[in-house]
């Protein structure tokens, strides 16, 4: 049976046209605005100004140097920590459903809610410092030190993402062969050794994949510090995402926000392809 | 992927906004979505207004008195958050006035800004005949630029110390002995060593309101009245450096954002809270329990006899010029803030104090207020508002704000008033290109 050619096309036409509207002209757009600035209320073109005043911000570099620091520490653990997860609930028997739910659970919670209830209980007489006080520890300043600061935000975002990655993980162990194991049990290697010369290297494609996404995530991280600690205290935990928001949205400034954004694109480019690179040359 | 759509979908909802602009500026007789819906009648006329918290209740409740004069008049107030209606009206403005109401609150902190940024965005009230010669002087300078008024002045915050008498008593400290911050750090160490509570909360690393008052009340702010940036001012360095005392005797307890005020206002582990008389409304609904037990005193002075008047918060009405209905709007608008019986209405219903200075003679100025212990409160913030001082806020009021939180934080974590301030002031002067005031 033949359809008329153009057919097809008309089906497509409302999602490429929904596309357009709401991915490629805002695109295009604020890559216009990030060449502009605002001359009393009129947007006019200012070259490269916006990118020129990149290089002597400080806070700029500051959330860029924040943002690094949460990624080099924050997504290694959360990865290991949903491998390790994800091997542990494939070789059990009983429960396994609601160990995955029960993991998987905070993905599925507002950014927001989550966050608001981590400052809560990050609180300097929150619970966290109440349960720790009766273990006699002394009480943490969770979101007032810069450095713990810091380890708020890589808390709340671990508990966040880890059951995430390790659903995908889970999917992935599916596909290992059990021979494989078999082979390496033969050999004497124990559930150790398996896991690291086994599961791991089986796993390689799926590790750089939830790297990369959550490489793109913690470089557009916006809400958790927004939420738990407003970027502070003294912008030890501002993030690039969040001052993109407070260029355009707090001080009226959208020329310099579309610059920042445009920065977020590059680095994302940059980043996903030196990890192909580097887990391409291993392989 | 949920995040990976987050970060930048923010600007590129802005840029989706622009864009709609750039297709229909010059059709200016479409009905915009919320005023031009109901006008079946040709007489008949929907403001639509934007505002958050009790302020929608005041502005309900003042249609209600206002439609038995104007029946051909109605009012859609949109509540939202404080936030969310800034995040919308600057999108709306930079679209060239898409999607935004007729009347739109605006913190009195924030106006200049708008206005800078947003020259055209917002109707000239002094063309409409507004003068603000009924406000004080003050609330006048926020509303008004280049000697053209923007905004219908509404609410104000005149400052006070509002304290716990069962604390203070159990402390044997009076509260109305406490004339200067010296004073106020001592009964501060009394009232802890003797009770346990801590004399006053502050979200240290966070927000910057204890820092604005005592600015306000010495006469100065972030910037001057010619704009420069005066944060290496001594009267700021020694605001600041009182605060750091407050910290450093371990007076002041470290809370998360408005909540966890809130909260220990209500849990009793704050012996004092310095807040604008707005703050009224919350301790009266937030913690019924103390009923009787509050007290206010103005806040202390910087020396024996100094200014113990200032300001924080406060709001007015704005009219976006990109309005369908100016006249009705402005009207509206005019009669609710320039009569004194919505005022009082909104102050009696909704807490909101007002700063329409022929209010100040109504009965209940005068009145004893039970939850306080029988106090005159209101006659107390009334006769403050005479003497209140201008704070100059500017257009970079925001980033300003972003710099002095971020002293106050490096002051709590050890660093000097002084050096804080004038690391402060240089990093603001790179931001914002303005001169910085050298003393």
């Amino acid at each position: 049976m033949r359809t008329k050619s153009y057919i097809p096309y008309l089906f497509l036409t409302p999602a490429i046209v929904l596309f357009a509207i709401f991915m490629v002209y805002p695109i295009l757009y604020s890559f216009l605005l990030s060449f502009q600035t605002s001359q009393g209320g009129e947007m006019t073109f200012a070259g490269l100004d916006n990118y020129r005043r990149l290089f002597s911000d400080d806070i700029f570099f500051t959330a860029l140097k924040n943002t690094f620091v949460l990624l080099v520490v924050q997504v290694p653990i959360m990865l290991f920590g949903a491998i390790v997860l994800a091997s542990m609930l494939n070789s059990i028997k009983r429960w396994k459903g609601l160990f995955r739910v029960s993991f998987f659970m905070p993905a599925v919670t507002s950014l927001v809610a989550y966050s608001i209830i981590f400052s809560i209980m990050l609180m300097e007489d929150g619970l966290i410092n109440q349960f720790l006080g009766a273990l006699g520890i002394k009480a943490i300043p969770w979101l007032s030190d810069p450095i713990w600061a810091k380890a708020a935000l890589i808390l709340a975002m671990t508990w966040r993402w880890t059951g995430y990655n390790m659903v995908i993980f889970l999917a992935a162990m599916q596909n290992i062969p059990e021979s494989l194991y078999e082979a390496a049990s033969l050999d004497g290697a124990g559930r150790f050794k398996q896991f690291f010369a086994v599961t791991i290297p089986q796993l390689k494609p799926v590790i750089l994949f939830t790297a990369i996404l959550s490489t793109i995530g913690t470089l557009q991280l916006f809400d958790e510090p927004y939420t738990l600690t407003k970027g502070g205290p003294s912008d030890a935990t501002l993030t690039i995402g969040m001052y993109l928001y407070q260029t355009g949205f707090r001080y009226f400034d959208f020329g310099y926000a579309s610059t920042l954004a445009y920065v977020i694109v590059v680095l994302i480019a940059v980043v996903s392809f030196i990890q192909f690179k580097w887990t391409e040359e291993k392989a | 992927m949920n995040k990976l759509s987050k970060g930048i979908g923010l600007l590129l909802a802005t840029s989706v906004v622009l864009g709609a602009c750039g297709n229909s500026n010059d059709n200016n007789a479409a009905p915009s979505s919320d005023s031009g819906s109901g006008a079946a009648d040709e007489n008949k006329v929907t403001l639509s207004a934007w505002a958050w918290n009790v302020n929608v209740g005041a502005l309900n409740d003042a249609m209600e008195l206002y439609k038995k004069d104007h029946p051909n008049v109605e009012l859609k107030v949109e509540d939202m958050g404080r936030l969310d209606v800034y995040d919308k009206l600057s999108t709306g403005l930079a679209a060239g006035g898409q999607g935004l109401p007729d009347i739109v609150l605006v913190e009195d902190d924030r106006i200049q800004g708008y206005l800078d940024a947003f020259p055209k965005g917002f109707l000239n009230l002094s063309d409409k005949g507004f003068d603000g010669k009924d406000f004080p002087a003050f609330k006048q300078q926020l509303t008004s630029k280049d000697g053209s008024y923007y905004a219908l002045p509404f609410d104000a915050g005149p400052t006070g110390l509002f304290y716990r008498r069962d604390i203070f008593d159990k402390a044997g400290v009076k509260a109305e002995s406490i004339e200067t911050w010296d004073d106020f750090i001592a009964a501060g160490k009394t009232i802890k060593e003797k009770t346990g509570a801590y004399l006053l909360p502050a979200d240290k690393f966070k927000d910057d309101a204890n820092f604005r008052m005592m600015l306000n009340e010495l006469g100065v702010f972030y910037f001057d009245k010619d704009g420069n940036i005066d944060f290496n001012n001594p009267k700021a360095v020694q605001a600041l450096d009182t605060l750091k005392k407050l910290g450093d005797a371990d007076l002041v307890k470290d809370v998360n954002g408005w909540d966890g005020t809130v909260s220990a206002t209500v849990d009793g582990s704050v012996a004092t809270v310095p807040f604008g008389a707005w703050y009224y409304g919350t301790i009266i609904d937030q913690a019924k329990d103390t009923n009787g037990k509050w007290g206010v005193i103005q806040l202390p002075a910087f020396e024996k006899g100094g200014n113990r008047a200032a300001n924080l918060g406060g709001s007015s009405w704005m009219i976006p010029s990109a309005t369908k209905h100016p006249d009705e709007a402005f009207e509206f608008a005019k009669y609710f803030a320039t009569t004194p019986e919505v005022q009082q209405m909104a102050m009696e219903k909704h807490g909101l104090f007002p700063s329409l200075l022929s209010t100040y003679s109504q009965p209940i100025f005068q009145s004893d207020v039970a939850f306080f212990g029988g106090q005159k409160i209101w006659k107390l913030f009334a006769d403050e508002m005479k003497s209140i001082p201008t704070p100059y806020y500017t257009k970079d009021y925001a980033i300003a704000m972003d710099e002095a939180v971020k002293a106050q934080a490096h002051v709590f974590m050890g660093q000097s008033a002084k050096e804080a301030l004038k690391s402060a002031a240089d990093s603001l002067k790179s931001r914002t290109k303005r001169n910085v005031n050298n003393y």
